[in-house]
Formats: C-alpha cells, structure tokens, sequence
C-alpha cells in the first residue's frame, strides 16, 4: 500500500569486495527519451520493477504541501481503461508486491513479482503513467486517508514534533524544510484539480526513470520497455529551482515534550548539493563513517564505549538528493546530568577534535575496508540493487557512479577527509535537544 | 433545367445513406482505436507473453553431523553463505520469572567478544570481513544469524566459536548494554503502538510467561548481573534443542563440515519443557488505556490454528481474504478505500508453541473511530455467517501461488525458511507441495474455517481517546 519515506535518508548500508563489476548492470534510452537500466540477478526467476519519478515534495507550490504524496495514492485509483480497485486487484492476482513511496525528491511505484508477471505489470505501470482517471470520491476517500497517515505514522509520535520543526529552522522557507505529508489543513485544502495539474505536469517518460532488477536479459527487456514505454508521449519538465538556503547560520533549538521519555540530541549541518561537491561527497560520507558509522566508529567508542556519556551516537552524510546535503549527528546522553545543551554541545566537539587529531591513514583504510565490505550482498537480493540505481540515478548521479562507488571510496584521501571536517565545522548548522518534560528544570 | 432537377429523391436518400454509413464506420473505427488504446488486456498480455513460468529449482537436503542435523540449500550465484538456527524453549517466555530480560540482554552482549577477541577487535573483524552475526529472543526461540562472505569461511567460524562458547563479557560493554536495553525500555512509553503491544499481550495471556515484555522490567533488568546471562547461556543451549537452516555458496559436504564446526561443542541436552497449548476464549471483551495521541489505536484477537491443524490451510485462505491481502482484502475495501476511515487495517495470524491467534489493528482519528470499529464487527460478522465467494478464494490462491517464487530473493531469506520448515515440521518436500496444498483447498473448507474460527466477536484493546467498552468477565 502507498506509503511515504520521511526523508529517511537512503544510508548507503551496501558495502563489494571491489574487483569484479559491481552490479551486471545494462543501460539504454527509449525513442520518447526515457532512461532504462537492466539489473541482471538471475538467482530466482523474480524480478523487481520500478519507475521513479523525479518530482517529489520538493517541487509542490507554496500552500500545496502534500499534493505529490496525495497524488501517489491516486495512482491507484483507475485509470481510462483500469476502473478502479482493478489495477489493485491485478497486483494481488498477480502475486505481486506493490507499493509506492513518496520523498522530497522522488516518487516511485514499484512492485516484486515473478518474472512470468512482468510484462503485465508493464502494461498497467506504463498505463497510469499516462491514463490516469480518478473519480471525485477516490479522491475525497484518498485525501482522507493521507490524512489519516499523517496522524498515524508522524503524529501519534510523540518525538515528531521535535524533528519537524528542526527541519524548519534548518531549512527556512526551503521546500525541504516542510513535511513530505503536507500539513493537515494543506491536506485538506488540497483540490481534485491540484491533483490532477501535478500529475499532467510531471508524469511523463522523459521525467522518469524505469530499472528492471532480476531474472531478465537486457535485450529482452528492451524490447519489452520499447513495447509498453517507448509510445508514450513526452512532457515538458520544468522543474522549480530550489530556493537558496541562508549561507551561515547557527541555531539551537531545545523542546520538551509530554510522552517523551528519554533526551536526544541532533546536529544538522547543511553542505551544497552534490553536483557542487563532485567527489568531495564521498569525503564527507568516509569522514561520516569514521566519525559515527556504527559500533566501530570513533565517536562511539569515545562517547559510548569509554565514557559512557551516551548510550548512542551515530553519524551520517545524506547526499542522494536534488538539494543540499545534510550531514547529521545523533545522540542519546545516558544520564539526566548530561541533558544541558552546553554541556552536551562541549562534549560533542572535544570528542570530534579527539577524534580528528587521532585519524591516521592506517585508521582511514580500515574505515574504507568496513565500507566495501558489505558491498558483496548488494548483488544479492534484486531489490537492494533496485533501490541504490534508482535512488542515486533519481538524484542526478549517473550509473558509473554507482559501479564506480567502490573506487570513489577508495580514491579518498586523509588530506580530504579533513578538509571535509573543517567545511563542517563552517557549515550552517542547528542544534536540537529534545528533552522528557519532567526533565526540563534540570537544566 | 438545373442540374439538381436530375438529382431526385434518390439521389440524396443514397447520399444519407452514404454519409450515415460513414459516420457508423468512423464512430465504430474510432470507437475501436479507443479501446485499443485505454483497456489494458493483462489476461491477453499474460497468456501471450514471451516470460513464461519458471521455477527456482530449489533442492532442500537434509545435512548431519554428529547428532545434529539442519535444512541445506546450495546456491552458488553470490558468493555469500547463511546460517540461521533456534533454540527452542529458550526464548524470553523460558526466563527464570525473578530474570526477565535476560534473553534479550545475553543476545547483545555475546556481540562484545570472545576468547582471544576483545569486543573492539571482535566488532572490526566482523566489520572489515562483512560478517554479520546476530542473536534475538522472541517468545519461544533464541534465535541467530551467521552470514559471511564465503572467502571468509574460516574466519567467521572462528568468529562465532568465540562469541558463542567463550564469552568474554568486558564489564564496560555489558553496562553499556544494559542502559541500552533500558534505554529501548523506556522509549517503548513514547510510542502508542508499542505501549499497546505489551497491554495487548497481558490482555489476552494474564498470568502466562507470554503476557511479558521481551525486554523485561525495568527494576529486574538494572539488577541483572553477568552470572545472570551466563547461567541462561549455559542451561539453554544445546544440540537436543537446535534447528538449523543453512544456504548459500557451499557443498554438501562443505555444508555438513561447517554444521559440525559451528555446533559441535554444543552440550547434548538442554534443560526447559514446551508450554502446554493454551486454549484462548474471546468473547468480545475491551479494555482502554487512556492516553493523549492524536489517533486512537485497537489490536484484536481470537483463536486462531496451529501450523499442523488441519484448518491451517483453509484459515490461512479465509483470513487471506478477509484482511491479509493488503488493499484487496475486504477489510481495507470497505474501511479505508471506501470510505478513507483508516490509513490502513489488518489481520494476520500468528503462531507460538503454545498459542494460535487470529488478530489484527488498525487506528484512526477519534471521530473515526466508531465508524471504522463498527464496519470491522460487521465484516467479521458477514464472514461467520456466510464464509467467503468462490470468486474471492480463487483470486486468493492465484495470488499466493503467483507469489511462490518471492520467497527465494536472498541467501538469507532462503536460510530463514529452511529453519521454519523445520520449526513447523513441514517436511523437506515441503517446497515441491506448497503450492498443492494451497490448490486443493476446497471452499467447503475454508468456509467451514470461517465459521468455526469467527463465530465469536475478538477482545479488543485501544490505546488513545477512550470509547466505551465492554469488561471483560
């Protein structure tokens, strides 16, 4: 069933033994212009089949929060020739795993099938992309239920207030600083006709992208994508640019909340776009790795392991997007002492200097060792392949960027590791501390 | 003389007739040329199509050493290898009742090193080789995973060997997994749904080792001591207990040595007895815990099947399309894509050693939530009382048949379902009938299922605004 990725950012968790190509990857371009990768897997005759759109909640108009997700669930909902509960139907009778998710920067159907159901789900994938044809109640009966989704997955947690609203100060009046669900009123406010411009605007195949994963030959699924995508009629894209965010700021932001009952700390460093960085990108994501990347990391072993000042604490570069990159820290102190933002804030940057200072090369390899070594699983469930072609390709990243994933990380230097860490420290930046509410008189 | 005096009557009746004929031929041409482009043929596209069916060749061998024996797949497509296996009657509801949580505590802190690895060089090595060990509680099981690169072979042996048989348990890692363990223990009261999980389990299992909290309490968990999760590794672990389930980039005989290897100095005999089966009346009972959310949440439930029942198959059906085939089932039809009351409602089936359950959830805002709890117990009413179509049984077995081949995207999914066909006594031709079993289902049976099976009104438990309830007796 449809439902939203909330910025949670695509970690890159796949770690190859490098020789060999990473993935038995095949790409081409339809006649009407639309990209096509091929992800041999030829393990079980299944295949996982997706379009990612790229257009997402970052492209909505100002007050339209919430129209790209609301109209992802409408793709559902009929199209011309599909009534609907029919295209659903045929996904069940199908035995197929459908769903779709919506993000800032994307929007993607998907579905997990046996292979001999591929060209039907072509046919009704490529038929939406085109034919869609909901009627008023579908839409009435869908804006209820993004309504109801937003109340179930963001606001019955009780922390989601605190993370929302560090994305506003973060991001100003960017459209990534809004919630991909929109808000409940602009949910509500949301018209057929809005739903329906978003969709003639943006869903064409020159802005999508098409990746087969699984049991099927390159020249097969050629012939088959040319067949069931190739005729579709092109769009005009325009993309809204971006706003630009503030260049230097630092904000903190502490809220205590009824129902929460143990603090976290978050910093969230705004860095450019990935298309500015170029290889530096993968500076920060090694500087991130060794900083906070799991029970091996620098910061854990420091913050976790040794002083046992926090219970958790973790790094990451999320990278993948048409936007800004953000790199973020998260951190879970262990003791109520330990909840005042000075405090924290203090500590924080001492075990980073610490940490900075105690990076040799011979520290730097090991972090790249841990980083490809995962990469060996990458080939082996369809999906996961699926899903790190479509996320990087999506975001503007081109498929030898992905098999050459391995070599980039490799390639990083100490030198550019800490040159990564003194821009970080540069960057604009904001401080959350979300604390229990009984605790708050603490500080 | 105009020329029109030699058109007559004739004339323009020919011409009518021509022109009307036209019109019927476009209008059928255009009419023809719209289908053809808006109706999607999928049954043409299906049977016509150049993918045909394929089937995974799965070859499940039975593998021994020693006493021991396991489920083996061989799959050499990535270099990678599984090994998932259980303990049975060693999950958290086998804890000493004074040691709760101690399952979950040992799981953590046998990741922390052993014999001639300390934790940091244990945790990097696993790391740096891309070995990912695990180790959980659930109910009934303690349970684990093994999977390595197949270079790797030796090391991740040597890896687990140390963790497993001789713990180190550093004094700083075993604190620290302690306030983590409290940690997750106190934020589990942030969330509704978690809150709800554990109010549910002492709901329907009062006074029963199931009705506890996986993590335990928090008054039991702080004063738990190494000795604690030591005796637990000691008593409940054994070859007598063990279900192993193993694929991946290896022989047979490859597979049987690194069976022996990791398992062998298992003690024969563990002690710990299965629960006797509970037999679980509903009777439409409620209860509420009150809290401020912005959505009221229910989980419900009644008596469900155990694996080997012969009501498994026709249950499964009947619950398939009741509420477990996602946006087609009949529950989501009519209370979230009819009417948009819900983000979504379920019901799935579950089973332990010593209890079956039918149950299920969904939430709602307040003023939903009536609506959306009434057309439930009507729905669950109309599937009592008259069972489910030969059209909707059909549609079910299609899809789970269709769905068969999913089950082998990953080496270690595939280890995973070698372990449950063990664990429900499947048999190791299991594979080769599933799809049998599901065919042959008559819809004799699967509405004899309904009727047998939701012919009492579920228990309910809500978290969030209160609605009225009913106490149970």
């Amino acid at each position: 069933m449809p439902k939203l990725l909330l910025l949670v950012a695509f970690s890159v968790v796949f770690t190859v033994s490098a020789q060999a190509k990473l993935l038995k990857t095949t790409e081409f371009t339809l006649n009407n212009g639309m990209p096509v990768v091929v992800i041999e897997n030829h393990k079980a005759p299944i295949v996982k089949h997706m379009v990612w759109y790229k257009i997402g909640a970052a492209d909505e108009a100002y007050g339209k929060g919430g129209v790209a997700h609301l109209l992802e669930h409408l793709m559902f909902r009929g199209t011309h020739g599909v009534s609907d509960g029919e295209f659903n139907r045929w996904m069940n009778e199908l035995g197929a795993e459908s769903n779709a998710f919506t993000g800032h920067d994307v929007t993607v159907y998907h579905q997990f099938a046996d292979i001999s159901k591929l060209e039907a789900l072509m046919a009704l994938e490529a038929d939406r992309m085109q034919n869609l044809a909901f009627d008023k109640k579908a839409f009435e009966a869908e804006q209820k239920i993004v309504y109801q989704e937003r109340k179930q997955v963001v606001e019955n947690n009780p922390s989601s207030a605190f993370y929302e609203r560090m994305n506003l100060l973060l991001w100003g009046n960017s459209p990534y600083g809004q919630p991909v669900t929109g808000q409940n009123d602009e949910i509500m406010a949301l018209t057929y006709e809005d739903a329906r411009d978003f969709y003639t605007k943006y869903y064409a195949p020159n802005n999508a992208i098409l990746i087969l994963s699984g049991d099927i030959e390159p020249a097969l699924a050629k012939k088959l994508a040319e067949k069931y995508y190739g005729k579709l009629p092109l769009g005009q894209i325009e993309h809204i640019a971006p706003e630009e965010v503030a260049s230097s700021f630092a904000e903190t932001l502490e809220m205590a909340l009824p129902d929460v009952k143990t603090p976290r700390a978050i910093w969230q460093y705004l860095l450019p776009n990935h298309e500015s960085l170029q290889d530096a990108v993968y500076n920060y994501e090694v500087l991130a790795e060794y900083l906070g990347g799991g029970e091996t990391s620098a910061l854990y072993r420091d913050l976790v392991v040794e002083q046992q000042s926090a219970v958790t604490v973790t790094a990451d570069f999320h990278y993948v997007t048409r936007g800004n990159g953000v790199f973020k820290f998260q951190l879970i102190p262990d003791a109520k002492e330990l909840t005042d933002k000075t405090l924290i804030q203090e500590n924080m940057l001492a075990a980073l200097e610490d940490a900075i200072a105690n990076l040799t090369e011979a520290k730097l390899e090991k972090v790249k060792r841990k980083m490809l070594a995962d990469l060996v699983y990458v080939n082996d469930n369809p999906n996961d392949a699926a899903y790190w072609v479509g996320y990087m390709m999506a975001n503007g990243f081109s498929l030898e960027d992905v098999e050459n994933y391995a070599d980039k990380i490799k390639n990083v230097s100490l030198d550019g590791v800490q040159k990564a860490y003194e821009n970080l420290l540069k960057a604009p930046v904001v401080f959350g501390l979300l604390l229990p509410e009984n605790l708050k008189g603490n500080n | 003389m105009s020329r029109r005096s030699h058109k007559g009557f004739g004339y323009y009746m020919r011409q009518i007739f021509i022109c009307a004929l036209l019109i019927v031929c476009a209008l059928y041409i255009g009419a023809h040329i719209y289908i053809q482009k808006q109706i999607v043929p999928v049954s043409n596209i299906l049977e016509n199509s150049v993918l045909k069916d394929r089937k995974f060749d799965a070859k499940v061998k039975e593998i021994h050493a020693n006493d021991m024996s396991a489920y083996f797949l061989e799959e050499h497509s990535n270099p990678i290898i599984s090994v998932r296996f259980l303990f049975q009657n060693a999950g958290f509801a086998y804890e000493p009742e004074d040691k709760q949580g101690v399952s979950t505590l040992l799981a953590e802190v046998l990741l922390a090193g052993g014999g001639e690895y300390d934790a940091e060089q244990f945790k990097d090595i696993c790391a740096e080789y891309g070995i990912k060990l695990e180790f959980s509680s659930d109910t009934d099981n303690f349970s684990g995973v093994l999977q390595f690169p197949s270079e790797y072979k030796e090391i991740a042996v040597k890896i687990f060997q140390s963790a497993f048989y001789r713990p180190n348990y550093e004094e700083n890692y075993f604190n620290l997994a302690k306030s983590q363990q409290l940690t997750v223990l106190r934020m589990q009261q942030e969330n509704p749904d978690k809150i709800l999980n554990e109010e549910f389990k002492q709901f329907i299992f009062a006074g029963h080792p199931y009705e506890r909290n996986a993590l335990g309490q928090i008054e039991i968990v702080e004063n738990l001591t190494i000795e604690d999760v030591e005796s637990y590794r000691q008593t409940k672990f054994a070859q007598n207990n063990l279900l192993i389930g193993l694929a991946g980039d290896l022989t047979l005989d490859e597979a049987s040595e690194l069976l022996n290897e990791i398992f062998s100095s298992l003690p024969e005999k563990s002690d710990g007895e299965k629960f006797v089966p509970l037999s679980l009346e509903t009777s439409g009972a409620e209860k509420s815990v009150e809290r401020n959310s912005a959505q009221a949440v229910v989980k419900f439930a009644v008596q469900g099947t155990f694996r080997d029942s012969v009501d498994f198959y026709p249950l499964y059906m009947a619950n398939s399309v009741f509420g477990a085939s996602g946006l087609t089932s009949r529950l989501n039809k009519v209370i979230r894509e009819e009417k948009g009351l819900t983000y979504g409602i379920y019901t799935y089936m579950t089973i332990s050693d010593a209890a079956a359950l039918i149950e299920g959830s969904f939430s709602a805002t307040p003023e939903n939530f009536d609506t959306a709890k009434q057309l439930l117990l009507e729905e669950w009413q109309k599937l009592g009382e008259n069972g489910v179509s030969e059209e909707e049984l059909e549609q079910a077995k299609k899809s789970l048949i269709s769905a068969y081949n999913l089950r082998f995207a990953e080496i270690d999914s595939i280890a995973s379902m070698l372990l449950a066909m063990q664990k429900y006594n499947l048999g190791i031709d299991f594979l080769d009938k599933r799809n049998d079993y599901i065919s042959e289902v008559s819809l004799q049976e699967v509405n004899a299922a309904a009727k047998k099976y939701f012919k009492t009104m579920p228990d309910m438990v809500y978290i969030g605004t209160l609605p009225k309830i009913k106490e149970k007796e």
